[in-house]
């Protein structure tokens, strides 16, 4: 190996990538990474920290990080409810009913039965332990979100789901249909096979209404764009849960990427545990 | 059971029970994830009557990655390597998503012999024959169907010598006209290296008149 490539080498392995999604960290830590560059962005992120968001989780920017930060914040959630037999069991019947869509979309059982068994048996974990007699608690969740194996599995279970709703619904969507790149309108099944089910492909609002109406989720998208010179952040809804008063989940999204953003009480106990 | 090994296999039998589709996968070795798969040229083209052959490796993170193919048969078209077998193709790299599978990407290279790109080719030679003689680049496609493929041959031309034999035609092999050949040859340069030239400059249709003789001998002197 020549010298320029062993230092390069030597250089990347010393820069550990991000995990693909990480321990809750406070707000602070965002901060730091603007203090020098723009002040739009630091008044934004004191903004949400006074409105109570002092933390984020924070996910690889490997173009798959909507369809990360969702599932986790799905999964999270379950975990977390006070009712934790009715949350899975719920949840459990929701994923099975997916299954019509997918095979309504065209997406063959082949590949998607495996990644559905593996992301449903992890949901189950929460209340019946594994073989191991272990049950999904706050670091096993972590855990199976830093594997690539299970991780990614459940990203193209999102990625699925978000396909076959805009497929199956396609009036809904087919208007809005539009290439990241070229900015050019793509008809739904151009769309679907080469910006949805795709790894490393990144989602844009389309994508996150389809997934919310598919799982029924409420989320907000809270936009750290530097927008706003005073700091203010819009927060963009997505209203699909059938009971209106379910409180949303919310990511953060900065130019190019997804997070996770926090409100105190739930990073406060995070951070504790 | 890992997740790949489950789905390769799942996608193995699929193949199998599947009888109406005509793609065939199978093993080579003893290893679920170096496989062979198999399909007739599709009609209508000159890849017509050939039975193709693709080397399947499945790799770590199947089917988070894509399964990397190639030809193991030859094959003349602007999208393959003619020496290698490697193929240009999207869903092979970035285009790849889960839901494909092995069968559905073995229709897909069976749709790439229809359907040439030469705009995006893997093969740049092959890909200028393409453009500048659709009829020679169709012979020597069906030719080389006929030889590596076990294809029929090209449909009675009368008198070319179109009979089977054991012996190849490095000139057809080649995508050229036989005179070409045996003009430049007759200058005294060795035959393999005209055929080698005249490939390379592209000598066939309408190029041949934009193409001066000198320019030929310049590089045959190279």
């Amino acid at each position: 190996m020549s010298l320029c490539r062993l230092q390069q080498q030597l250089l990347s392995d010393s820069v550990p990538p991000r995990p693909l999604i990480d321990e809750i960290v406070p707000m602070s830590n965002l901060r730091e990474e603007y203090e020098n560059g723009s002040a739009a962005f630091v008044n934004q992120i004191d903004s949400l920290t006074a409105r109570g968001y002092d933390s984020v989780r924070r996910t690889r920017g490997d173009g798959d990080c909507f369809y990360r930060s969702l599932a986790f914040a799905y999964v999270e959630r379950i975990l977390q409810s006070p009712e934790p037999d009715f949350a899975v069991a719920s949840s459990v019947s929701a994923l099975a009913a997916t299954r019509d869509s997918l095979d309504k979309a065209g997406i063959d059982k082949i590949v998607y039965e495996d990644i559905y068994d593996e992301f449903v048996g992890l949901i189950s974990t929460i209340v019946q332990p594994n073989s191991a007699g272990k049950k999904l608690d706050s670091a096993g969740l972590l855990l199976a979100f830093q594997s690539p194996e299970m991780s990614n599995a459940v990203v193209v279970y999102m990625r699925f789901l978000t396909s076959a709703e805009i497929r199956v619904h396609r009036e809904n969507y087919e208007a809005f249909l539009i290439h990241p790149e070229t900015h050019e309108p793509m008809g739904v099944d151009a769309f679907c096979a080469n910006i949805v089910e795709p790894l490393g492909k990144e989602a844009d609002h389309v994508e996150i209404q389809a997934l919310c109406a598919a799982l029924q989720l409420n989320v907000d998208v809270a936009y750290l764009n530097g927008g706003s010179e005073e700091g203010v952040v819009d927060f963009i809804p997505f209203r699909y849960a059938s009971g209106s008063e379910s409180l949303p989940l919310v990511l953060l999204y900065r130019p190019g990427h997804y997070d996770l953003l926090i409100k105190g009480k739930q990073g406060e106990q995070e951070l504790r545990h | 059971m890992d997740a790949r090994l489950r789905r390769v296999n799942k996608e193995i039998a699929d193949c199998k029970n599947d009888k109406t589709s005509n793609i065939r996968i199978e093993l080579i070795d003893e290893s679920p994830f170096h496989l062979k798969g198999s399909f007739p040229g599709p009609d209508g083209t000159p890849y017509e009557g050939g039975h193709f052959e693709v080397d399947i490796v499945i790799p770590e993170s199947y089917p988070f990655q894509p399964v990397k193919m190639k030809f193991i048969t030859k094959v003349y078209h602007p999208n393959i390597s003619s020496a290698s077998g490697a193929i240009c193709l999207d869903i092979l790299k970035d285009a790849w998503s889960p839901v494909l599978t092995l069968k559905s990407t073995l229709i897909s290279l069976q749709s790439l012999l229809c359907s040439p790109e030469p705009n995006d080719p893997q093969d740049a030679e092959v890909a200028k024959h393409y453009s500048t003689s659709k009829s020679s680049f169709e012979d020597t496609a069906i030719y080389w169907t006929q030889i590596y493929a076990g294809g029929p041959g090209p449909k009675e031309k009368k008198g070319k010598g179109s009979s089977r034999s054991d012996v190849r035609d490095e000139v057809a092999i080649a995508g050229l006209e036989k005179a070409h050949v045996d003009q430049f040859e007759a200058l005294g340069f060795q035959r393999s290296k005209v055929i080698d030239v005249l490939r390379r400059l592209n000598y066939r249709g309408a190029n041949v008149a934009q193409i001066t003789d000198d320019r030929v001998v310049e590089e045959l002197l190279k």
